[in-house]
């Protein structure tokens, strides 16, 4: 279920090849009354992100920040920074991108998935060049005022292992598979 | 200036012992302006606080609750607990007590501090016959709508240095020696 | 680039608005950028019925809001050289598309330290055209000095 022509927007290498479509693999994601607690070892994301110019530009235009640091390379280069610097919630391109369809933290891409509020730290900026691979875990679910919310703990690393930023990764979800698969019909599978 | 009798509701031997008049040392507090933030040493406190009975039994009574675990030995012990179980808050006379009037930390004892609400961790629930130690350090400092805030780090050990609890201990102090001097003089030493 | 000292910032302080109307192709352009293809926010036919947020329409991705809030921010930190540490937000109102989404912020924190430790805390906020708030957030902002 993929109806709209994303494809006229895409800029990057990355937008071309990621899928769009968020249905296609929505059987093979965790589900919040599925994820088990017991088990809080970390694990590496789907793949690794490798930072080019084009990829935090095009971060910066998606969100509609003209900053010349994040989006203009010679402006940038000249600056105490000597190249570009991502905006902060670049974050959320590398965590879909690195999280993929069939691993660990994959329910962030469930349809109907709510999106209440985040909690980012940076200890060091992303930089072009850099190659980012995550790990994660379960770190919070809970219930509150009839909603279902999942907390993953997401470290971000570059390649010489420096930790770069932690995201606490919090989304309102459908409890139970079979409350995900009436949102993969189109009907509403919450009942708050 | 210290008028009021506390030595009627006395119960418990430390009670006896602590020094009710916080404006007798007041001209040796920390002040807020004043606090070193350039180590991260953590300092001890000045006294340790072996736990009896009376002490859990006096802080529930000092809150007004009656619930038996807390008040009542005989059931205490036939209880899954097996002793007495103390109020949560009763963290709150083991800091007094240990911080005592000379060391670091004294400057929770200020006469014109404010509490804008704190911030407990418990590991472990405390026990009558342990003996608590605390480790402390300067934890932030700031100021927020005209107002001076101070947070320190408290952790709490027993005899067997297993950590019990840790307090972010927060207040809103008056900012200087001039202003605590202020409110001894029962003046407001305070601009917000 | 002029730069500002840990001194001379004042709780109270505003920083300049950072204001953006919305509409359903900049949800697909955030999309993209953003690699969230959550049909909640771009697919009108499916949402109709599925209402995961009880309304009939798309609307705006949270981290987009949270994104626009936090362009306030490095609008004053990035040409100062200060660094943005923590970030948190809560989105409070979903946004539709056709609405203006303005984000304002204020310094409410000043924490003294120690050299390179200091910093403040911004406090932000997201509001539609009719003033309803769509979302809060605070970030830290460390100083080198």
């Amino acid at each position: 279920m993929s109806r709209i022509n994303f494809e006229r927007f895409f800029k990057t290498e990355k937008q071309k090849e990621f899928s769009t479509d968020f249905f296609m693999d929505a059987e093979d994601y965790e589900v919040w009354n599925e994820i088990d607690f017991a088990n809080l070892e970390e694990v590496d994301g789907e793949r690794t992100f490798e930072i080019k110019a084009e990829d935090i530009k095009a971060y910066a235009e998606g969100c509609l920040d003209d900053n010349p640091f994040m989006t203009d390379e010679e402006y940038a280069k000249k600056s105490p920074y000597k190249g570009l610097i991502a905006h902060p919630l670049f974050v959320t391109p590398i965590i879909f991108y690195c999280v993929g369809k069939k691993g660990r933290g994959n329910w962030i891409r469930t349809p109907g998935a709510r999106n209440p509020g985040q909690e980012i730290e940076i200890y060091d900026p992303f930089r072009v060049g850099e190659v980012i691979h995550i790990r994660l875990r379960p770190y919070d679910r809970y219930i509150k005022r009839g909603k279902y919310y999942l907390r993953y703990k997401i470290d971000m690393y570059n390649q010489q292992n420096i930790k770069k930023a932690t995201c606490i990764s919090t989304l309102i979800l459908p409890p139970t598979r079979e409350d995900m698969r009436k949102f993969l019909k189109g009907q509403r599978g919450l009942t708050d | 200036m210290n008028r009021i009798n506390f030595e009627r509701f006395f119960k418990t031997e430390k009670q006896k012992q602590f020094s009710t008049d916080f404006f007798k040392n007041a001209g040796e507090y920390e002040t807020w302006d004043e606090i070193n933030f350039s180590t991260d040493k953590e300092f001890d406190g000045e006294q340790t606080f072996t736990i009896k009975a009376e002490d859990m039994k006096a802080y529930a009574e000092g809150v007004l609750d009656d619930h038996a675990l807390m008040n009542d030995e005989k059931y205490a012990q036939k209880s899954p607990y097996g002793s007495l179980v103390p109020h949560p808050i009763f963290i709150t006379q083991i800091a007094f007590w240990c911080i005592g009037t000379k060391g670091q930390g004294n400057w929770i004892r200020t006469p014109g501090a404010r509490n804008p609400g704190q911030d407990f961790e418990f590991y472990e629930p405390f026990r009558v016959g342990e003996t608590i130690h605390i480790k402390m350090r300067p934890y932030d400092r700031y100021i927020k709508r005209g107002k001076y805030y101070l947070k320190y780090k408290i952790d709490f050990y027993s005899q067997k240095e297993v950590k019990k609890a840790t307090w972010i201990l927060t207040l809103i102090l008056p900012r200087t020696k001039a202003d605590i001097k202020k409110f001894v003089e029962g003046v407001r030493g305070l601009d917000a | 680039m002029t730069k500002i000292t840990f001194d001379s910032v004042q709780t109270g302080q505003e920083l300049a608005p950072f204001t953006k109307k919305v509409n359903q192709e900049i949800f697909w352009k955030y999309a993209v950028a953003s690699f969230d293809y959550n049909p909640v926010h771009n697919d009108p036919e499916w949402v109709k019925t599925a209402q995961p947020f009880k309304v009939p329409y798309t609307v705006a991705h949270g981290m987009m809001t949270m994104s626009f809030m936090t362009s306030v921010v490095t609008n004053w930190a990035y040409p100062n050289m200060l660094r943005i540490r923590k970030i948190t937000s809560k989105f409070t109102l979903p946004v539709a598309p056709g609405w203006t989404v303005k984000c304002t912020g204020v310094i409410s924190e000043k924490h003294v330290i120690s050299k390179g430790k200091n910093y403040v805390v911004v406090d932000l906020k997201a509001e539609n055209q009719e003033g309803a708030l769509l979302g809060v957030g605070e970030i830290e902002v460390v100083f080198p000095d």
